[in-house]
């Protein structure tokens, strides 16, 4: 077996050693020695990076197949956009309320003048 | 007489998530055990790769989503299932870099100094000057050295997990990482002269 090859299946080990936190047996070689301390000290400095909470979130949402809060409101806000720019609908809209607003002035009216002539 | 590879002197790893994977495979919804087990280490890839967090969130969310969608596929053939999802994140960030080949990228160093704006700030203790240093010399390696050194030491996958990445023999990943430790090493040495 050619040394680099066994140097490296050695110092690979050494590294299998410490990222599972297994106690490393330090190698004769300086050279080797140096590379496995170096290992040692960027297996103590590189952390993993945190994700943000916000992309937590959405990405749960997608994974399980429903859209994010924010892509939720984003629907809304486009439905009723569109539902505005529907002229017919507009009126249909505007109709509806004032003969709601219309009925219920009536129905007041109607509602207050028993309550006098019952008092 | 042939030559033995180191390759073949360690004996495969059983795949510790293959009981999440078989639930994944049959209920879609088990896959959040696995994207929650998954989503530090494959955005710390991704922004470690892509030097900025926009970037990394967006191609997380393609690798993930990617991963998802070809989980069917997903053999048990003596690779593990992380070791098939790195693969999926390094071709989405091969792609990523591809599609931005003419946008400014920023250096590892300074794109530590900006973490995610919601990241959750006790996970983000004890990261110094003596890391962004680190970083700096990570960030002038050769790219196969780099990912060598990112995908073992962040990321903690084995040689043949690494292999599976980059398509390469174990024997080969084993002779890369001790290479990028050398040279790293190297430049350590001269920086401190």
């Amino acid at each position: 077996m050619p040394i680099l090859h066994t140097r490296a299946v050695r110092l690979d080990r050494a590294v299998d050693a410490l990222l599972a936190g297994r106690s490393v047996a330090l190698p004769v070689d300086p050279g080797l020695r140096r590379l496995v301390d170096l290992a040692a000290a960027l297996h103590e400095t590189l952390l993993p990076v945190p994700a943000g909470s916000r992309l937590e979130a959405r990405l749960a949402a997608r994974l399980a197949g429903r859209p994010a809060l924010g892509e939720g409101l984003r629907a809304l806000g486009e439905r009723a956009r569109r539902e505005l720019l529907s002229r017919e609908r507009l009126l249909v809209a505007g109709a509806v309320s004032s003969a709601a607003v219309g009925v219920g002035v009536t129905a007041y009216a109607v509602w207050h003048r028993s309550g006098l002539r019952r008092s | 007489m042939s030559q033995t590879d180191p390759a073949q002197v360690d004996e495969p790893r059983a795949d510790p998530d293959l009981v999440a994977v078989r639930a994944a495979q049959n209920d879609r919804a088990a896959f959040a055990v696995l994207y929650r087990r998954y989503l530090d280490r494959v955005y710390g890839y991704a922004f470690y790769q892509l030097g900025d967090h926009h970037d990394a969130e967006d191609a997380t969310e393609r690798i993930f989503l990617a991963a998802l969608a070809a989980l069917a596929e997903f053999r048990d053939t003596g690779s593990t299932f992380r070791a098939w999802l790195f693969r999926i994140a390094h071709n989405t960030i091969a792609n990523a870099h591809r599609t931005r080949a003419r946008r400014p990228t920023v250096a590892l160093p300074e794109a530590w100094d900006r973490p995610a704006p919601d990241a959750d700030p006790a996970r983000l203790v004890g990261r110094g000057e003596e890391l962004r240093e680190v970083l700096a010399l990570i960030d002038q390696l050769p790219d196969d050295r780099r990912q060598v050194i990112l995908l073992r030491f962040v990321d903690e996958l084995t040689a043949r997990e690494i292999g599976v990445v980059l398509e390469r023999s174990e024997g080969a990943v084993r002779v890369l990482l001790h290479r990028a430790l050398r040279e790293l090493a190297a430049r350590l040495a001269e920086e401190r002269l």
